[in-house]
């Protein structure tokens, strides 16, 4: 089977809050020297879904990710866990797209790579979190989604899929080609095994602009843009923390507990 | 006049002797050559280089015995024993060959024997047999009374005493009623000869006496035959196997781990990653079971076993050997037919999880401490590593806190990320005055390896600021790579992620030649021993020291002064990988010794033998097996019967360690822990 | 663009009443709707629509279109993409308003996708730009570090997804008047691709994440599984439920559906306790709408201290037990 996972290089989250700094003139985060970009956790998971699934049925992963040429990193890292090629989609046309571009970016370059079962993508990105590309990209290749995903495997024609919900499971089936977006349920991402590592190093990524993918440039422009962001700031959110003490703590404990009674 | 040229039943002393010495041959040859071919089973490695210094090497640990001796301590006095033993049974071995193989077996008895020499050497003997009885009476009460938790109660080890022991009373018993039976009883052999007497007194005719010498002499020959054919198939083969194993053994590091050829990957059949099955062990890995006498010192001053964990080094070797062993022969007839079926049998089981647990696997700190006190230089850690490697690099097995520390360092540079760090790697340098490369003009040649604790973690930051004054306080032109800095891989090399660090082996080394640098100070012992010993066989060629090298330096340069005085008593707890894996451990000494006021006091585990804090061995990140004493709590406890008042060190790993000691037993009022640079800055003259 | 007029809420029913979530949605819708001067209508899908459609009037809709296809009663993406899709193409709502919820979540990218709109997630506030009359949605990005402010000049329907609880409910009112209008175009069974197997309930012990007054938290700090028995102790007291950091349910110590953060569930409970975690922004950003944050860590520079109003700086071990003798006493009088 052909599965294709698109992945997105996105700023840290796990830097130090204290070093999240944004530019409110260009709406954009000011990424902390010295800080590499990582693959967003949800699509790495992703890529492990991809790689448990050739695992079980062979097959072929391929990788994509619209961003900046550094991108090739994260392809990179997916080919370690076990993708077997990736293609970087980078043009100065394709930065700061909204939902709708970067689906429709996507798009065309899923169709340059032809035939696939199964497209795979985070639930959301771990930067802008708009959680919507996935969806709209099988709108755009007209084949059915399925969102959350916690497990994912092959049955016949179909794709089952156990999908999270707030109160439990469901378990949904869909003919493939199919697009699943997954969630971090479904499990720590591998490390990748040692040779892979070094294979992974070696191998070239090609670079596709808008013209290598048949990009149209009205699609393109940030005119027709389906949403905008109009404004970025950082929350002041600083709250005086009341350090509770004791001279034992269990001491510290009933003080605390005191404090809390009246509140509940 | 010899047992060998009377005739028994007819049948003529020689025949018996030399039948008695081809069956014995018989029994003994194949099983040295089925041996033999295991060991070849291992894969290859140059252990025949240098070979002048290995011969030296050999003759010097072997014949003095500085092999037990080193670990002689006044709880432990076994080694004199072995010592004694060995000298003594030295001795017999030479007379085996002389007066028994030339003598007899060949009929020279007439050259030898009746002359001064040979009075001489039977007095040697004499003594010589004496000093083994003693030796073996001594083991067999530490072994079976005294009980030292390092020995194990075997029936094997009690038979080998008791061979020896007869040995010795036939010896006694040949030559006093030979020498009887001829009437020699002038004083020399002195034993001998002082029993001939006795029996010459007492009357005992003369027949009796020269039957009972040839019965003795017989009795022994066959002894010695029964122990020949005894040992290859016991734990004493490590009589036959230590020497050599010595011999061969690692001439430079603690622990070798070469670099894996990546061409080998890219071929049809790449190899088999790290050790999973007993044939992926290199030959001396397996001449190292060979040479284990199961004498259980690593047993018992291995930090995981003492806390607790099911690890222990001896039980580790011991299940691989039998192990091989028991695998050996299916392993050696698939060999040989060359049909190159193979099947699962014949394959061989993995050796994590049918010879040795997984658990085992990850307990191992590699503190070192089990190679150090081990007689035969056994290389424990370089298997064990090894074997992390194929779980890891090939099974993709390993304790999930292991798993979150790899990819921190594979996405992140370092093992700390996460939200564990408030910090970024370069923040600290904010805080004083230090040249960052690439952002200040000057580029020195000398570079400060901070490593990631030293940069990340609240308390070793403060000592990397220590640092950082001391040496600007000294005048050194040196430089730092700030936010550049990246890991220098040990944990993930540790953790068996091997390619991960010869990733950053590279990396690193690539930076070093862009920034031209040519001396690295460093502050961690783990980053220390990487860069010194496993980066050079990446391509660096640098010189790399340790601060407390170049404190020590500096001061009998005079270009450090410690004039503060500094009231404390002092402890120092020796880094494994500083002192053990490196030979550091006279210049913290030296350096403290210089700081007014300051008394020292050494603790009982210390410099080459010190007592591993926990940290190692990527267990900054690995959880501890549970329901398991915590190894630095064992430590603390250490630190704690010393009575100092500051406990100093030079490990980021160690410090944090034994802080979390200090604060788990409750002692923060009357004990501190610092780094040593600490204690120095304390001591130095503030302008 | 223009022919885009009034505001549609997605609505979802719960044990045959209005969801909360849309009572809230309706709250805010009839904000909107009433600066915009238009109308406030709702979708409400399933066999037991019809009976609350007056309810739905009631809490401020002024249309309610309903389908009591029995096909509803379980959410299907296909099948309610399609009804939904059908009925914007025919009444054309400028602003159309989901739930943060399992529903939400699935169908308004979809639709989207479909309609060619312009989406906001996880919105935390909606204003109407009085100039422009454009719906401005605010959002955090980045997990919690930042909000950002969004628009759409002219893709439509605008669309937001609202997390439950950021908005006041509507007030019941029984005077109010509008239209129960039943939808014509039917969905055709055969037409779903996508086929709901089975739903698995996770019956989870004491009270539900989501409705808990009280949540008490564990993360990396805590150490082991076992050590969560201490915080489902404590939880039991209060009367509270318990939920875990994405590294205390990456470790396995807490299931996974009980992880608080970007990745997990948001939870605004009256006390929040947060044991042994730093407070990454990833966690933060799933908590923040706590009434009152208690964070109880070794490291007094832990982030969580940033945003919680009492906290003890010391070892969870010998806090927690005290602690939970305490609250059981004080519970007890």
């Amino acid at each position: 089977m052909n599965i294709i996972v698109c992945v997105k290089q996105v700023l840290d989250p796990e830097i130090p809050p204290a070093k999240f700094k944004i530019d409110p003139e260009t709406k954009q985060v000011i990424p902390p020297a010295g800080v590499p970009p990582v693959i967003s956790v949800y699509d790495e998971r992703a890529v492990e879904a991809a790689c448990r699934l050739k695992d079980k049925n062979k097959g072929k992963i391929t990788v994509i990710s619209m961003g900046s040429e550094k991108a090739v990193d994260v392809i990179k890292h997916a080919i370690s866990m076990g993708a077997d090629d990736g293609f970087v989609l980078s043009d100065p046309a394709f930065e700061n797209l909204d939902s709708f571009g970067t689906a429709y970016v996507l798009s065309k370059a899923i169709q340059k790579i032809g035939a696939y079962d199964l497209v795979l993508c985070g639930r959301q990105a771990a930067d802008w979190g708009a959680g919507q590309v996935g969806s709209i990209l099988a709108e755009m290749l007209g084949i059915p989604v399925i969102t959350l995903a916690c497990e994912i495997e092959v049955a016949g024609a179909n794709v089952k899929v156990k999908r999270i919900v707030s109160d439990g499971f469901e378990v949904l089936e869909a003919p493939m080609p199919s697009l699943v977006t997954v969630s971090s349920e479904i499990g720590m991402p591998r490390l990748p095994a040692g040779m892979r590592l070094m294979m992974a190093r070696k191998k070239q990524v090609p670079v596709w602009k808008a013209a290598d993918i048949g990009a149209e440039a009205s699609f393109l422009d940030k005119g027709n843009a389906h949403t905008e962001v109009t404004g970025l700031s950082v929350p002041s959110r600083k709250v005086e923390c009341e350090i509770i003490t004791g001279a034992t703590p269990a001491e510290a404990a009933a003080n605390l507990a005191a404090k809390l009674a009246n509140l509940i | 006049m010899s047992p060998v040229s009377a005739t028994y039943l007819g049948i003529p002393g020689y025949v018996i002797f030399w039948v008695m010495f081809l069956v014995t041959m018989g029994l003994f040859l194949p099983r040295a050559y089925f041996l033999y071919r295991l060991m070849c089973l291992g894969k290859q490695e140059n252990r025949f280089d240098r070979i002048g210094e290995r011969f030296k090497n050999m003759l010097f640990v072997v014949i003095p015995q500085w092999c037990t001796l080193k670990s002689v301590t006044s709880k432990d006095l076994a080694g004199i024993g072995h010592a004694l033993l060995f000298w003594g049974f030295s001795c017999f071995l030479v007379s085996y060959i002389v007066l028994i193989g030339i003598s007899e077996g060949l009929g020279l008895h007439s050259y030898i024997r009746g002359g001064a020499f040979e009075t001489g050497f039977l007095t040697v003997l004499d003594i010589a047999g004496i000093i083994v009885m003693l030796s073996m009476i001594w083991a067999a009460i530490r072994r079976y009374i005294v009980r030292p938790p390092r020995l194990e109660i075997s029936l094997e080890a009690g038979f080998i005493m008791f061979m020896v022991f007869s040995l010795m009373v036939l010896h006694f018993c040949t030559e006093s009623f030979g020498m009887a039976a001829l009437g020699e009883t002038h004083g020399l052999p002195p034993i001998s000869s002082a029993i001939a007497s006795y029996l010459v007194n007492a009357g005992v005719p003369k027949d009796t006496l020269m039957n009972v010498s040839y019965g003795a002499w017989w009795l022994h020959y066959a002894f010695i035959l029964v122990f020949t054919i005894y040992i290859p198939r016991s734990k004493h083969l490590h009589v036959l196997a230590s020497a050599p194993n010595v011999f061969f053994k690692s001439l430079d590091r603690k622990v070798v781990l070469e670099p894996i050829p990546l061409e080998a990957l890219e071929s049809e059949e790449p190899p088999e990653l790290g050790v999973s099955k007993i044939q992926d062990l290199k030959w001396k890995d397996i001449l190292d079971l060979y040479a284990c006498a199961k004498c259980g010192r690593c047993h018992v001053s291995c930090p995981a076993q003492v806390s607790g964990k099911t690890l222990s080094p001896r039980e580790f070797l011991r299940h691989m050997k039998d192990h091989l062993l028991e695998a050996g022969p299916g392993l050696l007839t698939k060999g040989s037919n060359g049909s190159g079926e193979a099947t699962p049998e014949l394959e061989g089981k993995r050796l994590v999880g049918d010879v040795v647990t997984e658990d085992e696997i990850w307990a191992c700190t590699t503190c070192g401490a089990c190679q150090e006190v081990c007689p035969v230089n056994i290389e424990h850690i370089r298997k064990l590593l090894e074997m992390r490697q194929n779980l890891v690099l090939v099974h993709n097995q390993m304790p999930e806190s292991a798993q979150l520390m790899l990819r921190n360092m594979q996405t992140r540079g370092n093992p700390w990320a996460g939200a564990q760090s408030l910090r970024l790697r370069g923040d600290w340098t904010n805080d004083v005055e230090v040249k960052v490369l690439g952002e200040s003009d000057e580029n020195p040649s000398t570079l400060l390896w901070v490593g990631c604790t030293g940069a990340l973690i609240d308390r070793n930051v403060l000592a990397t600021l220590s640092l950082v004054r001391i040496l600007n306080a000294a005048g050194v032109d040196f430089c730092v790579l700030g936010e550049a800095e990246s890991c220098c891989g040990d944990p993930a090399r540790r953790a068996g992620y091997e390619f991960q660090f010869q990733i950053s082996a590279e990396e690193n080394i690539e930076t070093f030649k862009n920034f031209n640098i040519k001396e690295i100070i460093t502050s961690c012992p783990h980053c220390y021993n990487a860069l010194k010993n496993e980066y050079p066989l990446y391509g660096a060629e640098f010189k790399v020291i340790h601060y407390t090298e170049l404190f020590a330096e500096l001061i009998k340069q005079g270009k450090l002064k410690l004039t503060n005085d500094v009231n404390t008593l002092i402890a120092y707890h020796d880094p494994c990988y500083l002192s053990r894996y490196n030979g550091v451990y006279q210049e913290p000494r030296e350096i403290i010794d210089r700081i007014p006021k300051a008394k020292f006091k050494e603790m009982e585990r210390s410099k080459t033998t010190t007592f591993c804090c926990g940290g190692g061995g990527g267990h900054m990140w690995i959880e501890e097996q549970h329901g398991t004493t915590k190894i630095n709590h064992v430590r603390m406890d250490e630190v704690i019967e010393t009575g100092a008042d500051t406990i100093a060190t030079s490990c980021p790993y160690c410090l944090q360690m034994l802080e979390e000691g200090i604060e788990q037993k409750g002692v923060k009022e009357t004990l501190k822990a610092k780094d040593l640079v600490e204690v120095v800055e304390a001591a130095m003259k503030q302008s | 663009m223009d022919n885009y007029k009034g505001v549609l809420v997605c609505g979802e029913m719960a044990d045959g009443k209005l969801a909360p979530i849309t009572i809230e949605l309706l709250g805010v819708g009839r904000k909107l709707a009433d600066e915009l001067g238009e109308e406030l209508s709702i979708l409400l899908l399933g066999s037991k629509s019809g009976a609350l459609g007056q309810d739905a009037i009631a809490y401020g809709a002024d249309n309610v279109y309903i389908s009591e296809d029995s096909l509803f009663d379980i959410y299907n993406s296909d099948a309610y993409t399609m009804a939904t899709a059908n009925l914007c193409k025919k009444i054309l709502p400028s602003i159309m308003l989901f739930g943060y919820t399992d529903i939400g979540c699935d169908l308004s990218p979809r639709l989207n996708g479909r309609l060619g709109g312009g989406l906001s997630m996880e919105c935390s506030a909606l204003s109407i730009d009085p100039a422009t009359k454009l719906l401005v949605t605010t959002r955090p990005v980045f997990g919690g570090n930042a909000l950002a402010t969004m628009l759409s000049k002219t893709a439509r329907p605008q669309m937001a997804t609202i997390r439950a609880k950021v908005m006041p409910p509507a007030e019941h009112n029984d005077s109010r008047q509008g239209k129960v209008i039943p939808l014509e175009d039917k969905v055709d069974p055969s037409a779903l691709k996508v086929k709901v197997i089975e739903k698995i309930k996770e019956e989870v012990e004491g009270v539900k994440l989501e409705d808990a007054e009280v949540v008490v938290a564990g993360g990396r700090g805590m150490g082991t599984a076992a050590d969560f028995a201490k915080l489902r102790e404590l939880a039991g007291v209060l009367g509270g439920a318990v939920g875990g950091t994405r590294v205390a349910c990456d470790e396995g110590w807490v299931s996974a559906t009980l992880q608080i953060g970007q990745s997990g569930k948001v939870v605004s409970p009256k006390l929040y306790l947060a044991v042994g975690l730093s407070g990454a922004m990833a966690h933060i950003a799933g908590c923040l709408g706590s009434k009152c944050i208690v964070a109880i860590n070794k490291d007094n520079e832990a982030n969580i201290f940033n945003v919680a109003h009492f906290g003890i700086v010391g070892d969870w071990k010998e806090i927690l037990p005290p602690l939970t003798e305490k609250m059981k006493e004080l519970k007890g009088k």
